[in-house]
């Protein structure tokens, strides 16, 4: 037997496993690109940069909303090592049992992966993966912790950021983010799990405008999910970009004083500047911080607790709150009445009580009259005239031609309609027409006598606080109207196109004079009913307003704008159970003018009386 | 007649100078693995690669020991420096378990590995055993012996268990088929013990290593079949064949095939003893088929899971088949130049994609680093080392020499092999190092001991007469 053959076959072998190998290696790493497919999977990550939410000026520049930075404490379970619970849990302040129970909420929340070709049910959690522990930090918690998470393996701190109120004001008007839902996630890619979302007013009617551009990072990752460094030093990456900020027309100083002089009361302010359109404050009284609201452990924490507030601190009143207008509906109806023909500024009609109640004045001998004395037969008597016009044989035919003909004019203020502001949740009020009580009576069963409470506002007509406030500014421009809107800028790029348009109503120019008149008369002169809101050297236009309350006392109610010649502000202003319109909401009105033109008040008396005043709230704590 | 005028006299530069670039290689690749930003300097002992540094440094000092001892202690102390062995492969057995494995003797990152060094002894004994054999003296009890050198500490190891090193002492197979060791004698004395037999030797005997690979060839292709079910139609008689049976079935087809053939084409003398092999290659091919089936039936579900991944008959990725997945990412996304030094991202130890990649996974940032450049470069000097070892065994005068030479280059081989065959998707993953490469000390030293002894052996090779 040859045994040193057996020598080659040893070489052969060696040699043979050095070819073979050698191909299988040019072909995994030249030819074969699925393994450098694989690596890319595996270690560079395409990782997505949220950008902070753009900011929100208020019209005089000042900084409303803005982030703060947050920190989150992140944990990975496989890095933890021998946890003492019981020293972790002192160190946040919780018990050993919460500390348990949050572990296992956490792979909860995860939730299951269905595999369809296995049919097994797997929990989405990995123990390799970071998850936030603690979410929502502040500096000052995360501080008295940090020091101490390197007795923690696998515990570790990352910083994120959160919205900021600076004044805590306008919560109604800002609203709030909490976190996506899968639904959302689901509707818009641009979201990922644990992202913030606009929930209510500006935050979420500009979600779009403030969330920004994300950035694509794409990193070279560990095994942990740790970002190592950037893949090709960042060539292929994209950069966030933080939104323009939002410069609101509101005057956040405005709107605090307001919110101050509505606290411990019920209702609602809405101010708007009529050559604009722009709302210079919207209080919602009683209105609360828009800080309880900033990030999940404040809403869980807040949300219930105003949820359950009697005052109803969440009904955004302005916008929801659907009363009957009362006495601000006499301007409108003068105003359809004399482009109508049917009354002229001179027209008198005496003070009636047969038809309807009335305290006690002398006739109106004009509209302003009638306006200052806000007397309830005049319109009745008046708007008479605009329903039944004679024009048809039939008189309930021809309450149906003069109510349709009415219903037009009604609806070239804005009414009976959501406005198209940039605010979601509105309510569009309720202005009847033929087909509305046809429905209600029978066709051709109804007549001027059947409706007649309309004419003074009440009965079956609705509006919100929003659209009564935009009335006045109509009235204040003599016949048009911006649509009222919050945002008078979107970067540099103006408002939204739909506040650029000029919306006519249509009631020709001249018919106003009077009608303004009458609200000159209404605060200027004795006897008028707003001599509350008045003011030694800025003529304010005004008209009280008494709401009927069928559950309990009436709403008080004033509407002004201000100055007479030059109107910079058209204000409505509601003070629920507070009895007549002069008594609350006129001087309520009056300062917030003031506080608007002059930026001081001087009557501080006043001021105190109004802040100070309890009606109808409720004490909760 | 002693000539030392030097330590380096009769050195064999080309082996050692390949060694030497490969200590350095190895540990620049652990420096760019485990490289740390907070010790950047490569004898900070606190980081992987200063310890490397250090056990490197240890090892020359251990080679420098071997070089001012005369060889000759190797072949007389064979005998104690194998038993001391056996009693640390035993005491180690007594030791805590690190990784559930009990092969660690000493604390921490200063213990030793004796399974380690239990190679080098075995090959030194083992060269003595069958050096002192010749060809006509093989009996039952030589055969036993030799394979009673390699099977005690094959046992003890496996009860560690650390199942790549035992796989490494097969490679000493190869070492006693070289040196012509058969198992004639064993073999003959079951055969002849049916009536009217009467063998004086057999091929299989001798021709272990080329029977080996055929068995391991036929359980792959039994154990592939496994998965597929044939659906046969013969005769309108239906046939479901899986596994063995398919195997057995082709086997039968291609016996008959055979028969067929020889009874056309070969003279009547040959006929006859060509029928016994074959009939006898079927019946014990079918016998190994059917073998590897039940017994891979019967194994437990985790080692068949082993099995199958390795044998690519399933996938996944993320779990079982975590490791080789990232490995061959790793090493597959090196491309043609590599990614550069210290850029491996998805096997350095900070990303920490693939496990171990400091030490049994070391080619990996090796291959994604340098690319299909640097592995070249790499094959070819370890080719280069293993060749020059077979080269060296060849021209020793003493067999204990020769011997010990060539288990050190079918050791070698085998750690070549399967290591990088781990990372490539052509062996299965059972850890044992890179020699020269891998981080750990006990490694570290064994490799260079045994490199520093042939180094000696081969340099008094003209002292020793027989």
């Amino acid at each position: 037997m040859n045994l040193d053959a057996r020598r080659n076959v040893i070489l052969a072998f060696i040699v043979f496993v050095g070819i073979i190998y050698t191909f299988r290696l040019f072909y995994m790493q030249v030819i074969d690109d699925t393994w450098t497919l694989r690596a890319q999977e595996i270690a560079e990550k395409r990782k997505e940069v949220f950008p902070p939410r753009g900011v929100i000026f208020d019209r005089n520049g000042r900084k409303i909303v803005t982030n703060r930075p947050y920190y989150n404490l992140m944990m990975v379970e496989d890095s933890i090592q021998n946890l003492d619970t019981m020293a972790f849990a002192k160190l946040i302040g919780w018990t050993k049992e919460e500390v348990r129970e949050r572990f296992k909420e956490i792979v909860r929340g995860e939730g299951m992966y269905y595999n369809k070709i296995t049919g097994k049910r797997t929990s989405n959690y990995q123990s390799i993966r970071a998850y936030p522990f603690l979410k929502e930090l502040t500096l000052e918690e995360i501080s008295s912790i940090a020091p101490h998470l390197s007795n923690f393996k696998g515990f570790h701190e990352e910083a994120t950021s959160a919205r900021n109120y600076p004044f805590q004001s306008g919560a109604n008007i800002l609203g709030y983010l909490s976190e996506v839902t899968r639904e959302e996630i689901e509707e818009d890619h641009f979201y990922k799990p644990g992202n913030n979302i606009g929930r209510a007013g500006i935050e979420r009617f500009y979600e779009n405008e403030l969330r920004g551009i994300k950035g694509i990072k794409y990193i070279v990752t560990s095994a942990l999910n740790n970002a190592i460094e950037s893949y090709a030093d960042g060539k292929y990456d994209t950069v966030a970009r933080q939104a323009d900020p939002l410069k609101m027309g509101m005057d956040m100083v405005l709107q605090a004083y307001g919110e101050k002089l509505m606290q411990h009361k019920k209702g609602c302010i809405v101010a708007i500047e009529p050559k604009s359109g722009e709302i210079l404050s919207m209080v919602s009284a009683p209105s609360y911080d828009p800080n309880l609201l900033v990030g999940r452990r404040n809403i869980s924490k807040n949300y219930p607790k105003l949820a359950k507030d009697p005052n109803l601190p969440l009904f955004p009143r302005p916008l929801q709150a659907e009363y009957p207008p009362g006495s601000i509906f006499k301007l409108v109806q003068s105003l359809i009445g004399m482009q109508e023909g049917v009354i002229n500024a001179n027209t008198g009609f005496p003070c009636d009580k047969s038809m309807v109640g009335c305290h006690n004045h002398p006739s109106a001998r004009n509209i302003a009259e009638a306006i200052k004395f806000s007397c309830n037969p005049y319109y009745y008597q008046a708007v008479r005239r605009i329903i039944q016009q004679n024009v048809k044989k039939s008189a309930f035919a021809d309450a149906e031609y003069g109510l349709n003909k009415w219903y037009k004019y009604i609806r070239s203020f804005g009414l009976g309609k959501e406005l198209d502001a940039d605010v979601t949740g509105q309510r569009p009020g309720l202005i009847p027409n033929s087909a509305f009580y046809d429905k209600w009576y029978g066709h051709h069963t109804w007549a001027f006598s059947t409706i007649r409470s309309i004419s003074i506002g009440q009965g079956e007509v609705k509006l919100t606080p929003i659209q009564m406030a935009n009335i006045v500014a109509i009235i204040a421009n003599k016949g048009w109207y911006y649509t009222p809107h919050f945002v008078k800028s979107i970067g540099y790029r103006g408002p939204l196109p739909q506040f650029r348009k000029k919306h006519w109503t249509m009631i020709d120019r001249r018919h106003f004079d009077p009608v303004i008149e009458g609200m000159r008369l209404v605060v200027n002169e004795d006897g008028g009913t707003g001599k509350q809101a008045r003011m030694n050297d800025i003529i304010v236009c005004g008209k009280t307003g008494t709401v009927q309350n069928p559950h309990g006392e009436d709403h008080s109610v004033f509407f002004a704008f201000a100055p007479m010649n030059n109107p910079k502000i058209a204000i409505a202003v509601f003070v629920e159970n507070a009895g007549w319109g002069g008594s609350w909401a006129a001087p309520i009105a009056q300062l917030m003018i003031e506080k608007y033109l002059k930026r001081k008040v001087t009557d501080k008396d006043k001021e105190k009386r109004m802040m100070e005043a309890h009606i109808a709230f409720k004490n909760v704590d | 007649m002693r000539k030392q005028e030097s330590l380096t006299n009769n050195l064999d530069w080309p082996l050692f100078s390949v060694f030497m670039v490969m200590l350095v290689l190895g540990l620049t690749t652990v420096y760019s693995v485990a490289y740390n930003e907070d010790a950047p300097n490569l004898f900070s002992f606190s980081e992987k690669y200063g310890k490397q540094l250090m056990w490197m440094l240890v090892s020359l000092f251990l080679g420098l020991m071997v070089f001012l001892i005369d060889s000759d202690i190797y072949r007389r102390f064979a005998v104690p420096i194998y038993l001391s062995t056996l009693v640390l492969l035993v005491v180690v057995l007594f030791m805590p378990a690190v990784h559930g494995a009990h092969a660690w003797l000493g604390v921490g990152s200063l213990g030793i590995q004796p399974a380690e060094f239990a190679k080098i002894s075995t090959s030194l004994l083992l060269a003595k055993y069958i050096g002192g054999l010749t060809v006509k003296q093989q009996t039952t009890g030589t055969v036993m012996t030799a394979s009673s050198i390699l099977l005690i500490p094959m046992v003890l190891i496996m009860l560690q268990p650390d199942a790549g090193t035992f796989v490494v002492f097969t490679s000493f197979l190869f070492v006693m088929y070289r040196e012509g060791l058969t198992f004639d004698p064993i073999i003959l004395s079951f055969v002849n013990s049916i009536p009217g037999v009467r063998y004086k030797e057999t091929w299989v005997g001798s021709h272990f290593i080329p029977i080996l690979v055929v068995v391991v060839f036929l359980s792959i292709i039994t154990l592939l079949l496994d998965q597929v079910t044939m659906n046969l139609n013969l005769f309108s008689y239906h046939f479901e064949l899986s596994g063995s049976s398919s195997v057995v079935f082709f086997m039968g087809i291609f016996y008959i095939l055979a028969w067929l053939f020889m009874t056309r084409f070969s003279t009547k003398r040959e006929r006859s003893r060509m029928m016994v092999v074959l009939s006898l290659g079927f019946v014990l091919a079918s016998l190994i088929s059917i073998g590897v089936d039940s017994g891979f039936s019967s194994l437990r579900p985790h080692q068949k899971d082993r099995i199958e991944l390795f044998l690519g008959m399933r996938e996944d990725p993320n779990g079982k088949d975590y490791n080789r997945n990232r490995a061959m990412a790793a090493v597959g996304s090196g491309g043609f130049l590599g990614k550069g030094y210290r850029e491996a991202s998805v096997s350095s130890v900070r990303s920490n994609h693939v496990p171990e990649s400091e030490t049994d996974f070391i080619f990996c940032p090796f291959a994604e680093e340098w690319g299909f450049v640097g592995i070249l470069i790499l094959f070819a000097l370890y080719i280069f080392m293993l060749v020059r070892i077979v080269m060296i065994a060849e021209r020793q005068r003493s067999s204990f020499n020769r011997i010990y030479a060539y288990c050190v280059a079918m050791v070698l081989f085998y750690h070549f092999a399967i290591n990088i065959g781990m990372n490539i998707g052509f062996a299965p993953v059972i850890g044992i190092p890179l020699p020269f490469f891998s981080y750990g000390g006990s490694s570290m030293m064994s490799f260079c001991m045994m490199m520093f002894i042939l180094l000696k052996l081969d340099a008094q090779r003209k002292d020793v007469l027989h």
